[in-house]
């Protein structure tokens, strides 16, 4: 727990997963801590702390999610387990892409009779086979607006040129 | 990814635009991905397809890098050949900057470039959610094209963008259809990107005619037919 925005950021390493945030703090406000933990490259999820229930907006600002007050212990556990099911999922996401990626090479590189003989590409599909099941029970395979929209701002980080 | 096995959920049927037995009874939350050179009509191809679900009712969203909304809607609608369409449009070209207005069942979006996959996934949810309370609770999406996002941001991000957008359009029961242009990238980032749709349309032009056929919708290719 930190006071403040600066604390907060003091307080903050690898090892944190997810930062609760009140928008309207006595120093920096949340969205400037928001921007310096985003800037620190540090990749924990943060869900903003608000009195008003916010739009999709919320999302496109930077935040993962939002918790309004009062909290009550279920919402705050069921928001934290959402964070944390997310971060499953984009490293579900990130293993089937160099999986599917490693795949594609096979397949470019040798013929039809070559793959249906390597060990190493019947591996490999099954592997894919059983993280496509995964992620598609994962976040009930995103059937919710918010795990959507927060999923794909997730790819755009560091990626985008 | 069709993961949906509900045995009471209506098929979409797309052989009203191409007659492959394979296109009869696609599962809705399907993701087809419309491959081919330039010029060959895939995106024709896609517009068709929707304004054929258009006509049975079902709503349509259109995910545009290339056409200005106005100019998307004003396609649709001949495409349809009614005014009446309920369609939602993501812009990623206008920048805000465009005219179209959202109302008579019409939603429009406004992104920043094709590469802000958030801002595209706020249209297509808005988009959703407008043509469900308009009553449309099935529909199909067009997204045009992969090959402009591909150079906005890389084939990591796109596959993973593809990906998630086929969980949220199969939680939905909308049938989605990609387009992208296989002579504008290398072997491996087609490959790559095809692992993640259902199966797929192949389009190519010989000799002046335009012919189409689906890969992977069944156990092998479909012959090719004219469109």
């Amino acid at each position: 727990m930190a006071q403040n925005g600066d604390e907060a950021l003091e307080m903050l390493d690898e090892a944190v997963d997810v930062v609760l945030l009140d928008r309207m703090m006595p120093g920096l406000s949340g969205d400037e801590v928001l921007e310096r933990i985003r800037d620190s490259g540090f990749e924990c999820r943060v869900a903003m702390v608000t009195a008003v229930e916010p739009d999709f907006d919320i999302l496109e600002m930077g935040f993962d999610s939002y918790l309004t007050k009062p909290i009550r212990s279920e919402q705050l556990h069921e928001t934290v387990g959402n964070l944390l099911e997310r971060s499953t999922y984009d490293g579900l996401l990130q293993e089937y892409y160099s999986l599917v990626e490693k795949q594609a090479t096979l397949e470019a590189t040798k013929s039809s009779a070559e793959l249906a003989e390597s060990e190493e590409y019947a591996n490999l599909t099954e592997r894919i086979d059983n993280l496509q099941d995964d992620l598609s029970q994962t976040l009930g395979g995103i059937e919710d607006d918010e795990d959507f929209i927060a999923t794909l701002r997730g790819l755009g980080n560091g990626d985008e040129h | 990814m069709a993961t949906n096995t509900d045995q009471s959920e209506t098929m979409y049927d797309l052989t009203n635009i191409l007659d492959i037995d394979a296109l009869e009874s696609v599962r809705p939350g399907s993701n087809i991905l419309i491959s081919g050179p330039a010029m060959t009509g895939k995106d024709a191809l896609a517009f068709d397809i929707l304004a054929d679900g258009t006509r049975q009712q079902q709503g349509a969203v259109i995910v545009s890098t290339g056409d200005r909304a106005e100019n998307v809607i004003a396609d649709y609608r001949d495409r349809a050949g009614t005014d009446t369409v309920r369609l939602g449009v993501v812009d990623c070209v206008s920048d805000g900057g465009g005219n179209a207005q959202s109302g008579d069942g019409i939603y429009v979006h406004n992104v920043s470039s094709p590469g802000d996959l958030t801002g595209i996934g706020i249209g297509i949810t808005k988009a959703l959610e407008g043509l469900h309370e308009s009553g449309a609770d099935r529909g199909r999406l067009a997204l045009s094209s992969l090959s402009t996002m591909l150079t906005y941001t890389d084939r990591k991000t796109v596959f993973k963008f593809c990906h998630v957008l086929s969980s949220r359009l199969d939680a939905a029961e909308y049938l989605g259809l990609f387009t992208i242009d296989s002579g504008a990238h290398d072997d491996q980032t087609l490959q790559v990107i095809k692992q993640a749709f259902d199966g797929m349309i192949e389009v190519r032009e010989v000799d002046g005619t335009r012919e189409a056929r689906a890969v992977g919708l069944s156990d092998s290719p479909s012959e090719w037919v004219e469109f």
